[in-house]
């Protein structure tokens, strides 16, 4: 079942690759056709995929090497399925958006396909060593995709992007050895690793790495740098690709074995994170507001609202965890959907310069739907009621706020930055008269369209109807911010016991402000986490698919485990 | 002692694949002095390919059937380790063959001569793989290097060959003198020992447990087996030996010459040093540090694409020593397995070199942007080879690298682990710099050697294995990790079978186990020869 996710783009491109020379200039049709192939195979493990289960669904297993132990383990959870589903459809959009005269089109389609499949592969991998072999193969095809296709300082853009990632690797790989080493079957499978309680001191010094090494790939503000250089020189479908789901590879690393593994260890640094988020975000969009060029404004964007994930998932309560997943999803869609119309608007105008386009919206001459959809997608971005970036920013910052409060409300303040160095970019460039030298631009095509337009209609409809999206997800979550919960109870209770005998330890005291959350009454009651109506109406339509699965699952509250 | 007792001790069959090569060796060389210069180029590089195969045949019946593996009263040791690096070396030297015919006929030099130097030196490191005694690690090691010299020194017209050749002679004669010089200390100490396994014992009884004089003689004999596998600082003959001879050769030393090189390496600390394991130990911890360190990083600045092969080679014989310094069953089977992959990328890699250089006359990497419009298959294999090289997945140098790094830290090498995973990423850098030259470079970006790159031809004679030796790198290289099951299976028997790395396992830094254990190795051979 899962394999497929990751065999039929890999063959896929094999195929491709020993074309007939007489049929290289179907090359683009047959990648399409794989691309939908998967497509309609993601389609079908998500209608068969049961959301009441909060463990590893569809799960396959084989041996491998056993000496080393690495096995083929696969599975899918509420967690990985929205990004699987998100991951095959921006692939079929990345080879749908891509030029169809590309330059020596075999090699373009055959590293996309193996884009695709290796990071369908790392989102389903069951094993630490699986893992990480699927986030190192998407290294060298991605590489190439920058350096070959890429602007005109790709050479540079593109090693930086491999030199970085390739160090994040290596920290990931260092904490991987280290956890399956204390585990005394020296294995590297999840359920295997997971099971294992270790010492707080043993949890931080395997989590410190592998938040560094997913922060880089994130990224975080001070590892960012690859990010728009990156960006800036990618062609649209590898940038598409980049921002929608290989950055979500961080993230979902972070979710999976930071949270995941570290529990303990993920509390302790979860102030830090937060604030690293801080960072993240108020950079990254005060950065973006002093951008001239187009996609570096996105790019800079991407990295402040990636911010928001690092700042629910340290929060890690179930309303939180339902955040970084919607903040996810919608991340992905919007900046696949920047990518895509900026992508557009410098293969018509040939440059990306704010200071140079301008009036782009002249319903006549210039590139109006482009412009609407461009309005639309920074609305989308910056927040606004309606569409998927409120819904996911919403949840965020409600279940943000009560852990950390003063992190959540600075970084409300990136969601106004957004709408800053959004609406500079759209006065510049799109409002205005149009100037002469951009008139008589080439025709738009519905290809240039069309891709666009799906992921529009996305953003709106999930915007409107959010269950949709979090449906995937929220028994996993649940069960995943249960333990959290549980786990909040005891060190509360430890940490009371603490101070009780300690007396008034200055850090004891914290620890119990820090462990005092709303989530622990939310969890305990369900129905708290229903909104004081006047105050927040306007979310009740977003939100309340999400109480009602709270209530409805009345799931136990015991420590859940993945049922294996 | 009548003629079946000393048949007995003797034990000849254990030397049944050096055999085969000296057949084949005289088989080349007589036959080219009968039936003349022309037909003999023709026919004496399957000759020495068949011969070689025939040698791993029977070192495969020899794995296959356990019999006493002392041979020569104790001079040779046919166990399985052995077996598995005489493997190694008349593997490498096979594909060397089949990638040498073309480019030796080009330069207008005498191939059969060239072959039987070449098995010569492969003869040299069968017989060190398995040599048991000092006087036959010294012949055998000497048997290596000067056929080593002459083979780079083959191309007498070219003065770049003949530098070579004079820096590596001077600088090897003085390294085998350094460690002679340590063994004749070592015999000295052990009461006229030569035996290996006798060594230790007679050492302790004659000095003690610790002596200052073994550990000099240790100092001695690691300067000179550090030369072998170009450990830094002993490595500077290599980037200068490397550019100078003729690429095959080339091939051949980083590969072939290097697996004797840890053979003997293994083979010598860990029975004749037992009592300073912790110091020869600190001392190759050291020369892997530097060598991973200074090799990745001398390597990005190099232009010339063998320069850059001979700082890569210095690199990645940093990492394989991580598998002996930490000296468990794990670290030993996958240093195996990490020269077994070693031999097929390193040789794909150098095969490919070789290909560029006949049909363009240089190796700057530079002269390789936009090769893969005019050389598909080239640029693909040079791409998987250097990438598998730079521990890429899923390509076996990943996997070689992560048996590796794994086994170190199980044991506890984390500064060697760490230092390994970083270095591989600064060495991803360079490989990936040749893979960016060749495929990412737009037409207009192409070289002149490659705008003037000669129409494929693969039927010009000696094209042909040089064809079979690039697919035999590249389908290795990609599927060896992959299905990397019974490859490490192989290497892990190989230890698990060895007496001699048995008693290493139990307690790593083995002084007190390894000494009760060799006396009764000792022993039983000489009950089993009696």
């Amino acid at each position: 079942m899962l394999s497929a996710l990751i065999w039929v783009p890999v063959l896929g491109a094999v195929f491709i690759a020993l074309l007939p020379e007489s049929l290289v200039a179907r090359t683009r049709q047959i990648a399409l056709a794989i691309a939908s192939a998967v497509g309609i195979w993601t389609i079908i493990l998500a209608s068969q995929f049961d959301v009441g289960i909060p463990g590893l669904q569809f799960q396959e297993s084989l041996p491998w090497i056993e000496s080393l132990g690495l096995t083929y383990q696969l599975g899918i959870d509420g967690l990985s399925m929205p990004l699987i589903l998100i991951n095959s459809l921006l692939v079929w959009i990345a080879i749908y958006a891509s030029d169809p005269n590309i330059n020596r089109p075999r090699l373009y389609y055959v590293l996309m396909l193996v884009l695709g499949g290796a990071v369908a592969g790392a989102f389903v991998a069951q094993n630490l060593l699986l893992f990480f072999l699927f986030y190192e193969v998407e290294l060298i095809p991605l590489y190439l995709v920058i350096a070959i296709w890429g602007g005109a300082r790709r050479g540079y853009a593109a090693t930086k992007f491999l030199i970085y990632t390739a160090a994040s690797g290596v920290l990931i790989l260092a904490a991987f050895f280290g956890l399956a080493i204390i585990s005394e079957t020296n294995s590297f499978d999840y359920d295997v690793v997971q099971s294992q309680v270790l010492p707080l001191t043993t949890q931080l010094l395997l989590l410190i790495p592998l938040v560094v090494g997913f922060g880089i790939k994130i990224p975080v503000v001070p590892f960012h740098t690859w990010l728009p250089d990156a960006h800036v020189e990618a062609p649209t479908p590898a940038s598409v690709l980049l921002a929608g789901v290989l950055l979500k590879l961080g993230t979902y690393g972070l979710l999976r074995f930071g949270l995941g593994l570290f529990p303990e260890a993920w509390t302790e640094i979860a102030p830090w994170l937060a604030w690293i988020a801080v960072l993240s975000v108020l950079y990254g969009s005060f950065a973006a507001i002093a951008q001239t060029d187009m996609k570096k404004i996105v790019a800079y964007s991407s990295v402040g609202h990636m911010g928001y994930i690092i700042l629910a998932s340290a929060v890690a309560t179930p309303l939180s965890l339902t955040g970084t997943v919607a903040q996810m999803i919608s991340h992905g869609l919007i900046s696949a959907l920047l990518f895509l119309l900026v992508g557009v608007v410098y293969s018509k105008t040939g440059t990306r310069d704010i200071n140079v386009l301008r009036g782009l919206l002249n319903p006549e001459r210039g590139l109006p739907l482009i412009g609407s959809l461009m309005v639309v997608g920074a609305m989308a971005s910056a927040g606004i009621p309606g569409m998927v970036g409120f819904v996911a920013e919403f949840i965020v910052y409600r279940g943000s706020l009560p852990a950390f409060p003063l992190q959540t409300l600075l970084c409300m303040v990136g969601t106004g930055l957004t709408a800053v160095y959004f609406l500079i970019l759209i006065n510049r460039v799109f409002f205005g008269r149009l100037p002469e030298s951009l008139a008589n631009l080439p025709r738009i095509r519905w290809q240039d369209r069309l891709p666009s337009i799906i992921v529009t209609v996305l953003v709106i409809v999930l915007g409107i109807q959010p269950s949709w999206m979090l449906r995937w997800s929220n028994v996993t979550i649940q069960a995943m911010g249960m333990e959290e919960v549980n786990r909040l109870v005891q060190v509360e209770s430890e940490s009371t016991r603490l101070a009780e005998t300690v007396g008034d330890s200055e850090s004891v005291r914290r620890l119990v402000e820090s462990t005092e959350t709303v989530p622990l009454t939310s969890m305990t009651n369900p129905n708290s986490i229903a909104f004081t109506p006047g105050k927040e109406a306007a979310s009740d339509k977003s939100t309340e698919p999400l109480g009602d699965r709270l209530i409805d699952n009345s799931l136990p509250h015991s420590k859940l485990k993945p049922n294996i | 002692m009548d003629f079946a007792n000393l048949a007995a001790q003797l034990n000849t069959g254990v030397i049944l694949p050096e055999g085969i090569v000296l057949v084949t060796l005289m088989v080349v060389l007589v036959g080219d002095l009968i039936t003349g210069r022309a037909s003999s180029s023709r026919w004496s590089p399957y000759v020495g390919i068949a011969g070689l195969l025939a040698a791993i045949v029977a070192l495969y019946f020899q794995w296959t059937t356990t019999t006493n593996p002392i041979s020569f009263l104790g001079a040779f040791n046919g166990d399985a380790l052995s077996i598995v690096f005489r493997g190694i070396v008349a593997l490498s030297c096979a594909i060397t063959l089949l990638i040498t015919a073309r480019y030796v006929e080009q330069s207008g030099t005498a191939l059969p001569e060239f072959i039987v130097i070449l098995l010569t030196a492969t003869l040299g490191g069968m017989f060190l793989s398995g040599a048991n005694e000092l006087v036959m690690i010294f012949v055998s090691l000497e048997t290596l290097s000067i056929s080593s010299y002459l083979l780079t020194g083959y191309m007498k017209r070219d003065p770049r060959s003949n530098e070579a050749s004079l820096k590596y002679l001077l600088i090897g004669a003085a390294s085998s003198a350094i460690f002679l010089y340590g063994v004749s200390l070592v015999y000295g100490l052990s009461g006229g020992e030569t035996r290996l396994s006798a060594i230790t014992t007679s050492i302790v009884a004659n000095n003690g447990e610790q002596s200052l004089g073994v550990v000099v003689a240790l100092v001695f004999v690691i300067a000179g087996i550090a030369f072998k596998i170009a450990a830094v600082p002993f490595h500077q003959w290599t980037p200068d030996v490397y550019e100078g001879s003729p690429t095959p050769v080339v091939a051949f030393l980083s590969v072939g010459s290097k697996a004797a090189g840890f053979a003997l390496a293994v083979r010598l600390l860990v029975s004749a040093f037992p009592m300073v394991s912790e110091q020869w130990r600190f001392v190759l911890t050291a020369l892997a540090i530097l060598s991973m360190v200074l090799g990745n990083v001398v390597a990005l600045a190099q232009t010339s694409m063998k320069r850059m092969l001979a700082y890569s080679s210095i690199a990645q014989a940093g990492f394989v020593m991580i598998g002996l310094i930490i000296g468990t069953d794990a670290g030993y089977a996958s240093m195996v397995f990490y020269l077994l992959v070693y031999l097929f990328m390193n040789l794909g890699g150098f095969a490919c070199v070789i290909l560029f250089t006949l049909r363009t006359g240089t190796d700057e990497i530079t002269e390789y942007s936009g090769l893969y419009q005019k050389d598909p298959l080239l640029t693909l294999c040079l791409s998987i080879c250097l990438l598998s090289l730079g521990g890429i997945p899923p390509l076996a140098g990943f996997f070689a690298k992560i048996y590796l790094f794994w086994a170190g830290w199980q044991s506890g090498a984390y500064t060697l682990v760490l230092l390994g995973l970083v270095t591989s990423v600064i060495s991803i850098y360079y490989y990936i710099r040749v893979v960016k030259m060749m495929v990412v470079k737009e037409p207009e970006e192409m070289s002149d050697a490659v705008k003037n790159y000669p129409e494929i031809d693969w039927k010009l004679p000696g094209m042909r294995p040089l064809q079979v030796g690039l697919v035999v790198c590249l389908v290795a290289t990609s599927l060896a990790g992959i299905l990397s099951n019974p490859l490490f299976t192989l290497a892990n028997n190989s230890v698990l079978r060895t007496p001699l790395l048995t008693p290493a396992t139990i307690a790593p830094p083995a002084s007190g186990t390894a000494l009760l254990d060799q006396p009764s190795i000792h022993s039983s051979n000489s009950t089993l020869g009696g």
